[in-house]
């Protein structure tokens, strides 16, 4: 595992904050960056509900690639990104986290949460290739 | 006849204060009418054309009509027992009651100008008693008897002779009737007349018995109204005495629980915990319905598809108590995580708010006993995610309890208030209470999830006896705490002295750990 400046006790992958290439609109680098591994997760790292979804991924045995909004330069813009493809919601609703499997997008805590109870996640997982057995 | 019955209604509100005395008199009258009507005199066939050609007023109209219609009857006997009578009246009534405002202008006008041309001999006050008793004839009292009184007069065309019977005994039958009718019919003389000769009729009997009978289901219908009135009066007393009583014990509760919890100090609770209270009591009365309906529908074997509707709106009503509880979340988060809408007893194995699902799924899948392997593979993985993601937020809760607890603790205690970043401080902390909504939110989901998830599995008789144990259990539950509510309290004076219900508390006690002994 990787440790991040932000990591007191790190115990996932936190990416660095990648350098994006200039003309690429912040929705194009939420879809990079979600394709660039299994499972994908955007975090701001003072968010608790962040730090469960990791949790539930860390006990499944799965290891995210976390990046960290508030971490990256251009974390505002992703934000805003991921906002739109969640949809409409509560504005003063956090929209992180947001967990992307084999870069697709599965949603935020609630929609990861159903699709464990509904039994849908771990097929997924096993699809993109984060768990295996 | 809604008119007279509309009439009779403002005024009675407006009567209430009328004196006793009166309404004794009224009633007097009104036994004394019943013997009159026994036997109708021939002299009241002369004002019938009166009362048909009237027919189209409304009761009260007709009354008058009918009372001053009657035709050959003794002057001196009228003045005699007019003053015998309204002495009674002198006595019984007080002479305030002229004014009433739903009596059309003209009938007083004239009552009071026929009242002075015919009774002038008798003394002003009696005068104004017969106007009065003129009035109040038409006017319902408060009184049932009053009414009473009123509808009496529309029957047999026969005016109330208890009116005048106040302090004296009851006139003798139908002597006595006429004799009062004179005078009313001498002050709307004037004004009826053109009534009573408006139209003929050939047979006079024919239109008795069909006005008399329209007449009768009037009064019925009247009398019915009354009884329905009193009984809906009646109705909101005691119901409003409860809601009182109701509103204390709750004060008293609430002062309580909140003295033993050790919560806030203010005694109120916000509107959106208060108005979660009463429908979370209204969606428990429900689930003790649906209860009944699946026990029912189980127990008569019903097909598939209908127990299958029954499966859904117990699934409906669950989707409703998680949408009644993330409403409460987003207005009052600590109502709902406090839990003192749920009993003692379930707020024992409380977990964010509600149940913890796979403690559920350990109790429920003893319950279910024939499972097919795919069913129980399917159960125990559902067991297992639910478990992980209990886990995966009972963390991230933990993580926000010391993110809150640092947040507030910055910086030197000692300071107080003054620290530097005091106000930074606050706001901060602020939004991290913020985000406990979320969390909440996301552990009812699971609850949430679970249920569904469970209703896939399983078939539909299974999912019946599903809904079936789960709201059994809590209902058990319920009742638990309710019983360790009213337990005795245990006294010093010795052992013996514990009532037997507290052993049978106990026994029960036992009885349901054992029951549940293999969770």
């Amino acid at each position: 595992m990787q440790y991040g400046a932000a990591a007191e006790q790190a115990w996932y992958m936190p990416a660095m904050p990648v350098a994006a290439t200039v003309e690429e609109t912040a929705a194009q680098c939420v879809k990079r960056l979600a394709s660039e591994s299994a499972v994908v997760v955007f975090s701001v790292s003072s968010c608790c509900m962040c730090h469960a979804v990791k949790r539930l991924f860390c006990g499944m045995g799965v290891h995210p690639m976390v990046h960290e909004l508030d971490l990256d330069p251009r974390g505002r813009e992703l934000e805003r990104a991921l906002a739109g493809l969640l949809g409409a919601g509560p504005a003063t609703a956090p929209v992180v986290p947001v967990v992307f499997i084999g870069g697709r997008l599965v949603g935020a805590m609630d929609r990861v949460m159903a699709a464990h109870i509904n039994g849908s996640l771990v097929p997924l997982l096993k699809e993109a290739g984060a768990l295996w057995l | 006849m809604v008119q007279g019955e509309e009439s009779s209604w403002r005024m009675a509100s407006a009567h209430e204060r009328v004196a006793l005395p009166f309404n004794q008199a009224l009633a007097y009258g009104v036994q004394a009418h019943a013997a009159a009507a026994a036997a109708p005199p021939a002299c009241f066939l002369d004002f019938q054309p009166a009362a048909a050609a009237a027919a189209y007023f409304g009761e009260l109209e007709e009354a008058l009509i009918h009372g001053g219609a009657s035709a050959s009857v003794d002057p001196s006997m009228i003045k005699s027992d007019v003053q015998t009578k309204s002495a009674g009246y002198l006595a019984a009534r007080p002479p305030t009651l002229e004014i009433f405002p739903s009596w059309p202008m003209r009938h007083q006008q004239q009552l009071h100008s026929g009242n002075s041309q015919s009774v002038g001999s008798t003394p002003d006050s009696s005068s104004a008693q017969n106007t009065m008793s003129q009035m109040e004839l038409v006017s319902p009292a408060s009184s049932a008897q009053r009414q009473e009184v009123m509808m009496v007069t529309t029957d047999d065309y026969s005016y109330k002779p208890g009116l005048a019977a106040a302090a004296a005994p009851p006139p003798p039958g139908p002597a006595a009737a006429p004799s009062f009718q004179q005078q009313p019919m001498q002050l709307h003389g004037g004004v009826h007349d053109k009534r009573k000769h408006g139209s003929t009729r050939k047979d006079g009997k024919l239109v008795d018995t069909k006005t008399e009978r329209r007449l009768a289901q009037n009064r019925e219908a009247a009398r019915k109204s009354r009884l329905r009135k009193k009984a809906y009066v009646q109705q909101l007393e005691t119901s409003r005495i409860r809601l009182q009583q109701v509103e204390h014990e709750l004060q008293r509760a609430r002062s309580q629980g909140l003295f033993v919890g050790g919560c806030s100090a203010a005694g109120d609770m916000s509107s959106g915990a208060a108005m979660f209270d009463m429908e979370y009591a209204r969606w428990l009365d429900d689930d003790s319905k649906r209860l009944a309906e699946l026990r029912g529908g189980l127990q008569a074997h019903l097909l598939d598809g209908n127990l299958g509707l029954i499966v859904e709106e117990c699934m409906h009503h669950y989707d409703e108590l998680f949408q009644l509880k993330a409403a409460l979340a987003r207005s009052d988060v600590f109502h709902l995580l406090t839990g003192t809408w749920a009993t003692h007893a379930e707020r024992c194995f409380f977990w964010m708010g509600g149940f913890r699902p796979s403690e559920l799924l350990k109790i429920l899948i003893p319950q279910l006993d024939p499972l097919t392997e795919q069913q129980l593979l399917g159960i125990y993985n559902l067991q297992q995610s639910s478990e992980q993601a209990e886990e995966a937020l009972a963390q991230g809760l933990h993580q926000l309890h010391q993110c809150l607890a640092d947040t507030v603790a910055a910086g030197t205690l000692n300071d107080g208030a003054a620290a530097a970043n005091y106000m930074s401080l606050m706001a901060v902390a602020l939004e991290k209470l913020g985000s406990l909504e979320s969390f909440y939110q996301q552990a009812d989901n699971l609850r949430q999830q679970t249920l569904h998830q469970m209703r896939r599995i399983l078939t539909t008789r299974q999912a019946a006896r599903c809904f079936l144990s789960i709201g059994e259990y809590y209902r058990r539950l319920r009742a638990l705490s309710n019983l360790w509510a009213s337990r005795p309290r245990e006294n010093f004076i010795g052992t013996e002295s514990l009532s037997p219900t507290a052993t049978e508390l106990q026994v029960m006690h036992q009885q349901q750990q054992n029951q549940f002994s293999g969770f």
